[in-house]
């Protein structure tokens, strides 16, 4: 499955674009089958860091050598979203199926009393983050790869800054929104996430402390002085304005 | 009743802060940076008006 799937990324990413762009000659061959060598590495190794990692990193390493291959041209709206679609299903299969181990038959059965009671509230916060995650880490860069690559604006901008170099400068802004993805899951997404992902303990003193909080029926200072600072910050706009 | 005041006031504030936040825009687009920040102050003072609103709301709720 995962042979299958991480063929369908090289083909959809790679193969395709460098056909269309003839960039299939001399060493640039070789630059282009690197993703497929680097694949069946994984598999006959089967390693996740190699298969989640590295394989999706050598898909990058032909369309910097050759920018155009991720030009907006090569890539129409259709065309990318069939490409996201194959990109997000080879991620879930090969996280899904390298993790996914079947235990063995056990010997005997017996029901534990914490069976009956169903799954802790715990379990099922932490789960609704785990999809939160996976919604955002498919939204996210979609929307942001889908602005950088299609938004008229942007393609006029940079073909009037950049004559020549469309392709290559249409390329480094895609990288760019990866790497701000990258960084705005880490820091924020993650960042945010992390303690009701793995701090379940603080999480709920921290709830019950708002709670309390809360009960307290009274706006608290903050409200007072937002209604202070909003009032100043009019008043200093119309002074500014007439004046 | 109550609570139904402070959800739909909450709502209100957070939301109507969004316009302040493309003032803001509006302002540094024509390179007006005083009059942005004074826009964007505006618009972060009524989120957490807001805010406030929707933490008495729940206080109702309750």
């Amino acid at each position: 499955m995962a042979l299958l799937l991480g063929i369908n990324v090289w083909i959809s990413v790679v193969l395709l674009p460098a056909v269309f762009v003839g960039a299939m000659h001399g060493f640039r061959f070789g630059v282009v089958m690197l993703p497929l060598a680097v694949l069946a590495w994984g598999l006959v190794r089967g390693g996740e860091a190699v298969l989640l990692g590295v394989f999706p990193a050598t898909i990058l390493f032909p369309v910097a050598m050759t920018p155009a291959m991720g030009s907006s041209h090569v890539y129409g709206p259709l065309r990318f979203m069939l490409v996201v679609v194959g990109v997000v299903a080879y991620l879930f299969g090969v996280s899904f199926f390298a993790t996914f181990h079947e235990p063995p038959a056990p010997r005997s059965v017996r029901t534990l009393t914490s069976a009956q009671t169903g799954r802790p509230p715990r379990w099922r916060r932490r789960e609704r983050v785990y999809w939160m995650l996976v919604g955002l880490s498919v939204v996210t860069p979609g929307i942001l790869l889908s602005w950088v690559l299609f938004e008229p604006s942007i393609q006029s901008y940079l073909e009037q800054m950049y004559p020549g170099r469309l392709a290559l400068m249409t390329t480094m802004l895609a990288v760019g929104a990866i790497v701000l993805y990258l960084g705005i899951y880490h820091y924020l997404f993650l960042g945010v996430l992390r303690p009701h992902r793995t701090g379940d303990r603080d999480i709920v003193v921290m709830l019950a402390r708002a709670s309390s909080d809360a009960k307290v029926g009274k706006p608290r200072t903050r409200f007072y002085l937002g209604v202070l600072v909003a009032l100043a910050a009019m008043f200093a706009l119309t002074l500014a304005r007439h004046l | 009743m109550r609570r139904y005041f402070f959800e739909i006031l909450a709502f209100s504030l957070i939301v109507g802060s969004l316009f302040f936040f493309k003032e803001c825009l509006d302002y540094l687009a024509r390179r007006d940076y005083v009059a942005a920040v004074l826009v964007m102050l505006i618009g972060v003072a009524v989120t957490s008006v807001g805010k406030e609103m929707a933490r008495l709301a729940l206080v109702q709720r309750d």
